[in-house]
């Protein structure tokens, strides 16, 4: 979209759709539905500051999200596909961006909650940038005891960061199979070799 | 709607594309001949929420899974007034919702896109909830509630030849479909209180009759035997309500789901035809002819057009069309029996599957 363009990055755009066989009870959103707006604001926001957009400017980023099945957990799943999806489209990224909710019964604290869970107990969403240990995102719905934030906080920022271990290990997989099939392919052609690669 | 949901190609592409086609012997850009399908897979009960669904992709890469048309069908059931006022049908009715996620359609603006779920939702709708297919077990209590049963298809991607993928995913979804059994209620007064008007016991019909509720009749010598013929069907309209028994799987399948048709499109790039186009090929042919068949499994000979629509700017000859028709049937005639043989084998996996427990 022209009216859109911004003269010094790229403009990040995202769509949210979600299935209406995707819930118990049969729902149709629609795109323009309130609150899949502010979802996708909300991943939008979470985003913008982690890709680099600077590199692209005059062009848009689209980032569609389609939920074909839901129960708990909707915005960490949302968020850590998005990570992915950008990192496997080869966009540069400052950063992970690792998300993962919350929620405490009584006194114990809770990881990753389902949508029972999700109904009668407090919770919270973190998105956490792994390498800075920064949190680009903190949600919350609920009414939290704030004396049970801070123990549900750390909890949430630990498990974002062995997620951070899982992402990676997830991506760095799929750049060997990419490596391995370019590298068969050159084999093939026969073109000579040139400088390899490394990750660490 | 000539061809909104295709790329644009370039002239010198298109007209490539249509040389190849013609030519003897024909050439398609992956080597497929004319009237080859991509491969097709397709998977059933995905959705664990719905009451049947299917994933079905055409042409996916099965090593890493990437390319290919995708989609999803599921199919819901609800429970709707057929009061007025309720919006529901006696006998209950089937609605079609296409969705196409913008993620197939990148170069799409919004409305284009909305355009273009339109489109398909209404030939999907129109061919689906025609009379003759109407499955019978949708009714739930004459004059007061009925299932409606909601198909809601997901593009997810587009390489081309959508129609008859969201026709077989449709099918296949509607197949896996299990409608919950119902069970009338009644409410009536024991007869040896009917004046004092108290009680009230429920009797539980539709197979069971209405037989039940006599034991208070006690020691009342004047209380004529209630006699219920065998051909009195009009018990049922006692029934005020109804309960979903808990029975160890999800109901019985849908009523008549040999029916559902499948879609066939046929290409038209004059004088030869071709079948699953992918979106380049799409843009570069003029007609499309799409033709819906279901083929009765009593009657092997006749089968039934259930739907046809001609998509794109070009035109057609009557004696043509007869030529394609006959073609198509042979066809759907091939996806029909393959599909029916996955879908035999899904519903034996499955029973497998629950029975290991």
């Amino acid at each position: 979209m022209r009216s859109k363009t911004i003269h010094d990055r790229a403009n990040v755009n995202v769509e949210v759709s979600v299935a209406a066989f995707s819930t118990g009870d049969r729902r149709k959103r629609s795109r323009g539905d309130k609150r899949i707006l502010e979802f996708a604001a909300t991943i939008k926001s979470t985003f913008e500051p982690v890709i680099q957009t600077s590199l692209y400017p005059r062009s848009q980023i689209d980032i569609f999200v389609q939920v074909i099945q839901q129960d708990g957990g909707l915005l960490q799943a949302c968020i850590n596909g998005t990570t992915l999806a950008l990192m496997n489209a080869g966009i540069p990224m400052v950063d992970f961006v690792c998300a993962i909710s919350g929620g405490v019964h009584s006194t114990f604290p809770l990881l990753d909650l389902t949508q029972l869970e999700e109904s009668d107990v407090p919770n919270l969403t973190i998105a956490l940038l792994p390498k800075t240990r920064t949190v680009s995102l903190v949600t919350m719905e609920t009414r939290l005891h704030v004396d049970r934030f801070e123990e549900i906080f750390r909890l949430a920022t630990d498990a974002g960061l062995v997620l951070h271990e899982e992402m990676k290990a997830a991506i760095l997989a799929r750049s060997r199979s990419l490596i391995t099939s370019v590298e068969s392919q050159r084999k093939e052609h026969e073109l000579p070799e040139e400088g390899g690669m490394e990750f660490n | 709607m000539a061809s909104s949901g295709s790329i644009s190609i370039s002239k010198a592409e298109k007209s490539f594309i249509q040389a190849g086609l013609i030519s003897n012997p024909p050439s398609r850009a992956d080597g497929r001949s004319l009237y080859d399908f991509r491969a097709i897979s397709l998977e059933t009960g995905f959705a664990p929420l719905a009451n049947g669904s299917a994933r079905l992709s055409i042409g996916r890469n099965p090593h890493d899974g990437s390319g290919g048309t995708e989609v999803l069908a599921a199919s819901k059931l609800e429970v709707e007034s057929v009061e007025p006022g309720g919006g529901g049908v006696d006998g209950g009715r089937i609605a079609c919702t296409v969705t196409c996620s913008p993620a197939a359609y990148p170069h799409l603006s919004s409305s284009a896109l909305d355009d273009l779920q339109y489109d398909i939702t209404t030939v999907l709708h129109e061919t689906l909830t025609h009379r003759s297919l109407h499955p019978k077990n949708l009714g739930i209590l004459i004059g007061k509630k009925a299932w409606v049963l909601h198909l809601d298809i997901v593009v997810l991607v587009d390489s081309g030849n959508v129609y008859d993928a969201v026709f077989m995913a449709a099918r296949a979804a509607l197949w896996d479909t299990k409608v919950p059994r119902t069970r009338s209620v009644e409410y009536k007064a024991k007869k040896g209180v009917v004046g004092a008007g108290g009680a009230i016991s429920s009797s539980i019909g539709k197979k069971k009759g209405a037989g039940s509720g006599e034991e208070g009749g006690g020691g009342d010598m004047d209380v004529a035997e209630e006699v219920v013929s065998g051909f009195d069907t009009r018990q049922i309209r006692n029934a005020t309500d109804f309960e979903l028994p808990d029975y160890w799987d999800e109901g019985e399948v849908l009523d008549g789901r040999d029916a559902w048709p499948v879609c066939v499109t046929l290409n038209v790039v004059p004088p030869t035809h071709f079948l699953d186009a992918t979106l380049p090929e799409e843009a570069a042919t003029s007609l499309r002819l799409l033709l819906m068949f279901a083929f009765d499994p009593s009657r092997h000979d006749s089968p039934n057009v259930q739907g046809m629509r001609t998509l794109g700017t070009g035109e057609l000859e009557v004696s043509q069309l007869q030529e394609l028709i006959k073609q198509g049937e042979k066809y759907a005639r091939y996806i029909w029996t393959a599909l029916n043989t996955k879908l035999k084998e899904e519903s034996l996996g499955r029973l497998k599957d629950r029975t290991k427990f």
